[in-house]
């Protein structure tokens, strides 16, 4: 049954048809192929130069940056012993001792081994909240676990220094009890609390994913043949359990093992990890020693990524059509003990979740409208008048507004295609998808230093080629940063949505004549818009809210955004610092409404 | 017909995917305007097969024609194909209309008519008028795969290629769908190969069968020559009810029907009609069939005493099971047996499968 292309026009809009069809066969690769010369250019150049600066010592190659820093008690504690030729075992005997000393990196390690069990123990009991009980609210207790996640970082310590720091909102609440004050600031502790505050909610996600897909009849399964319903639970649902804690514990020890701001806000330099002392090297212009212990930290974030990620392909198992677990009400049904029982415990939990989760935030906010003597606004109209008179090496709050959000939508706009063509790339199968997966997802592993050093040395200095010298502005390089540390989170919003979408719809559309591209724009997008928006509100939220490469890039210009302001005050001025980050607060939350509402989801994520 | 281009040709066409091997050097074709039908078990590669029509998979060796032509390389989009899902697979974000509308993005409508015009066409074809505002997800099975159909044919494709799209259904909607899928395609003489495990359904619609087994084809003829001539032991047991038995030639001669072998089988006589006396004889071993329903309680030219092991009422006929010296044996008849039996059957229902020298 040939088309009969009789008409004259029939036969041009068929050609037209034809051209169109063959550009857009073209358009997929294209994209992708910008979006490997964009991440080549603003993400594994600068990082390239990075490692050259470490083994390139006065024009000679050497590692010999690298052997002091591996051989150096400082960095690797009593590791140097190795080195020294010390046997294993003393070695090992040393780190045992009560006297050990771990150096910056055996420090960081420690303290994000703390901070992922810390996060696991905080996060299993919201899962079991989420998964198996049912209340009003818990859609979006659910959906507000994603909170934490993009909210900026220097906020945070912020919050927390409202909250646990000398007059802060504990000890008010400690003396009105008639308790002694604590001092948490500046401890360990406080750090690793408040890398629970971002993580734990992470860890409860995937656990409660996991949960809610186990099968209800695998249970009933297991009971009718005789198990208990502890044993049900330690035989049936827990091993499905335990991938997803255990991604969750990774995830957290990688995210809190390149730590920064936090760390650089409630720890101090005595605390330091290796993420700040690259910070403090890079300021004493030790770019070789810095770029040799970033590199340092990237092999080890790297090491345990790859290791999680084979882990967690050799363990994703998809269940479709499953009949989820039902959820229990939340108020008790009756008053015996194994009703009451797990109710009381997550109770209990409650409080310590409302004092890490929420007591920042609303300490925060509290102490933006308070002084010494009640409730004021002065902390804002400091801000105010600090925009009138600032001095030139002071940083203006409007311009950190204004900067914040220009920032923000320019790597949104950067970030979403990128995210979205990785996203349809790592969920095709074809051969070297696991190396575009690596490639692609890189990002999320170096530290935001790294690339901001390597940005401020190979595209803000400038490249000499051919004899002229380009370099890019300030700006354009944190939006280029901005969209590298954003994009990755676009693509695991996008690409779970994108591989839940029937196989078969893509090749009806493609058998209907719909080229790859459009199919994509048509069914597949359509489809995952949630997913889309979702992405779009992360990668704006990534970039209002980063601080490590602005601050490395913005150090010295007017590029400053929100969280370099706040960095700013922190030390001298709590009030309008918080007054800063009520701002920010404000501007996140509302960035996440407005691209909710522009994108028309009802769902969100 | 053998200087006639076929509108569908494989050849010589092998699938691997990693060590397993879908299809085995399949060579078959199809022919303008035909309802072509690929029959087997699950995993025979007959789905392979039409998404090596398709164009979502491409042959690890061998050539697929369209009107003669290699279409290597041609995406499946630049096909000119139709395709319907087993589970429709209609766009859930998209009303019924925008559905049959989708593929008249990327071409005109034929016959020159508008879209809309195309659209309501194709659904009063498909005895769904007026539905083009509905909601995929308000239909019923049965609905859905008519606009999956409606869809797959609004661009006027050159071939149809139905993946089992009735086996979501149950089965009295399959028998009525089923005719209405076979009146559309005569209507628009549109070639189509059709994909289904259901042998019953293959020998209803189709204009010829294939049969395919574990990557290779047994038998392509039409669903008479499959099911009273099945060439192989597999299509004689796959398509339809079937007995199969063996046994050795013990005498090659002429009956009244024309040719005949008398065989051996355990013990007891019987005989069976030959096309013709070439290729076989005494001492061969033959495997033959014989369909239930061409053995009779009221006798024979060739009889045999077994006794009914049990009976399945199935509506029109009923099914006995006999047993007649350790072999199984079934029957179709009109009125249930009991006991001992003495059944007998006509040489020239007999159909030889096998010949081993």
């Amino acid at each position: 049954m040939p088309d009969a292309a009789d008409g004259t026009g029939a036969g041009r809009r068929a050609g037209e048809n034809r051209v169109r069809a063959r550009l857009e066969r073209y358009v997929l690769p294209a994209v992708a192929v910008g979006t490997v010369a964009l991440l080549l250019v603003v993400f594994y150049y600068p990082v390239a130069t990075v490692f050259v600066d470490s083994v390139l010592v006065e024009g000679q190659a050497t590692l010999s940056v690298f052997v002091s820093i591996l051989t150096d008690p400082f960095y690797v504690g009593d590791l140097a012993g190795l080195a020294a030729g010390e046997s294993p075992l003393a070695v090992l005997g040393d780190l045992l001792s009560a006297d050990r000393r771990l150096g910056v990196v055996g420090f960081t390690a420690y303290q994000a081994a703390l901070s992922s069990v810390a996060s696991v123990v905080l996060g299993l009991p919201a899962a079991y909240l989420l998964a198996r009980y049912e209340f009003p609210g818990r859609r979006t207790l659910r959906s507000l676990t994603i909170l934490p996640f993009v909210l900026p970082s220097i906020m945070v310590a912020v919050g927390f220094v409202a909250t646990f720091g000398q007059s802060g909102t504990l000890n008010a609440v400690l003396g009105a009890l008639g308790l002694g004050a604590v001092d948490l600031l500046f401890t360990l502790e406080a750090v690793i609390i408040a890398h629970a505050f971002y993580n734990a909610p992470l860890v409860a996600r995937v656990t409660t994913a996991a949960w809610e897909s186990v099968d209800a009849s695998a249970v009933e399964t297991a009971r009718s043949l005789g198990a208990s319903p502890r044993r049900a639970f330690l035989d049936v649902v827990a091993p499905q359990l335990y991938p997803s804690v255990l991604m969750g514990a990774a995830l957290t020890f990688v995210f809190t093992f390149g730590t920064f701001p936090i760390v650089l806000a409630l720890g101090g330099f005595q605390l330091a990890t290796v993420e700040v002392f690259v910070y403090q090297l890079l300021r004493d212009f030790e770019y070789a020693e810095a770029a040799a212990l970033a590199i340092v930290e990237l092999v080890i974030s790297l090491g345990l990524l790859y290791a999680y990620l084979r882990y967690e392909a050799r363990h994703s198992a998809r269940s479709r059509g499953i009949r989820p677990l039902p959820r229990r009400p939340l108020r008790p049904p009756s008053r015996s003990l194994g009703d009451l029982l797990p109710r009381a415990g997550l109770a209990a939990y409650g409080v310590v979740a409302l004092t890490v989760f929420v007591a920042p935030i609303a300490s925060m906010v509290y102490a933006s409208v308070s002084g010494p003597d009640g409730l004021t606004l002065a902390h804002y109209e400091f801000l105010v008048r600090r925009q009138a008179t600032a001095a030139a090496f002071q940083v203006t709050p409007w311009d950190a507004v204004r900067n914040s959000l220009a920032f923000g939508v320019g790597s949104l706009m950067l970030a979403l295609p990128m995210g979205v063509v990785v996203a349809v790339l790592t969920t095709r199968e074809y051969r070297g998808r696991k190396l575009v997966d690596a490639v692609g997802m890189a990002p999320l592993a170096v530290s935001s230093i790294v690339v901001g050093i390597g940005l401020l040395r190979g595209l803000v200095f400038g490249v000499e080629i051919g004899g002229t010298r380009l370099a890019v502005g300030g700006a354009v390089a944190i939006v280029a940063a901005h969209a590298v540390s954003g994009y990755p989170f676009v693509v695991r919003t996008v690409a779970p949505g994108l591989e839940s979408v029937d196989q078969s719809l893509v090749e009806s559309a493609r058998a209907l004549g719909a080229p790859r591209a459009r199919v994509l724009t048509d069914v597949e997008l359509p489809l995952v818009w949630p997913a889309v928006v979702a992405g779009a509100a992360f990668a704006f939220a990534i970039s209002v809210g980063e601080f490590s490469a602005t601050v490395v890039l913005a150090t010295g210009t007017d590029q400053f955004t929100m969280p370099v302001a706040i960095e700013r005050f922190i030390g001298r001025r709590l009030g309008p610092a918080t007054a800063m980050g009520v701002v920010l607060l404000v501007v996140t939350a509302g960035s996440f409404v407005v691209i909710d509402r522009l994108g028309g989801a009802e769902g969100g994520f | 017909m053998a200087s006639e281009t076929p509108a569908v040709a494989l050849d010589g066409v092998t699938r691997r995917y990693g060590d397993t091997t879908a299809l085995k050097g399949v060579s078959l074709s199809v022919r303008e305007g035909e309802f072509f039908t690929l029959v087997g078990p699950s995993g025979c590669g007959k789905t392979t097969t039409l998404r090596l029509l398709a164009g979502f998979e491409t042959p690890t060796h061998g050539t697929v024609r369209f009107d003669g032509e290699s279409v290597a390389g041609v995406p499946p989009e630049a096909r000119d194909v139709g395709v319907v899902f087993q589970n429709y697979a209609l766009f859930p974000h998209m009303s019924v209309g925008e559905n049959v509308a989708y593929g008249l993005r990327f071409t005109d409508p034929p016959g020159g008519v508008s879209r809309d015009e195309r659209v309501s066409t194709l659904l009063e074809l498909v005895d769904l008028a007026g539905a083009e505002e509905r909601d995929p997800d308000t239909l019923s099975g049965g609905q859905q795969q008519r606009v999956a159909m409606a869809r797959a044919l609004a661009p006027g494709p050159d071939l149809l290629l139905l993946d089992e799209p009735m086996s979501a259904l149950d089965a009295k909607l399959r028998e009525r769908l089923r005719v209405q899928v076979r009146e559309i395609q005569r209507e628009l003489g549109i070639t189509t190969v059709y994909v289904t495990h259901d042998q019953e359904e293959a020998l209803a619609v189709s204009d010829r069968v294939a049969v395919v087994r574990d990557g290779h084809i047994e038998q392509v003829g039409t669903p008479r020559e499959i099911y009273r001539e099945p060439a192989t032991r597999f299509v004689a047991s796959f398509i339809g009810d079937n007995n199969v038995l063996s046994g050795e030639v013990t005498d090659v001669g002429v009956g009244a029907d024309g040719p005949a072998a008398t065989v051996d089988v355990g013990g007891e006589s019987l005989g069976v009609g030959l096309d013709s006396r070439d290729g076989v004889a005494v001492g061969d071993r033959l495997t033959f069939c014989l369909r239930p329903e061409r053995l009779s309680l009221s006798g024979g030219e060739t009889t045999l005493s077994a006794t009914v092991t049990s009976t399945e009422f199935l509506g029109e006929t009923t099914r006995a099971h006999l047993d007649w010296g350790g072999e199984t044996l079934r029957l179709r008849t009109t009125d249930p047996p009991d006991g001992d039996v003495v059944v007998g059957f006509d040489p020239a229902d007999a159909h030889v499968v096998a010949v081993e020298r």
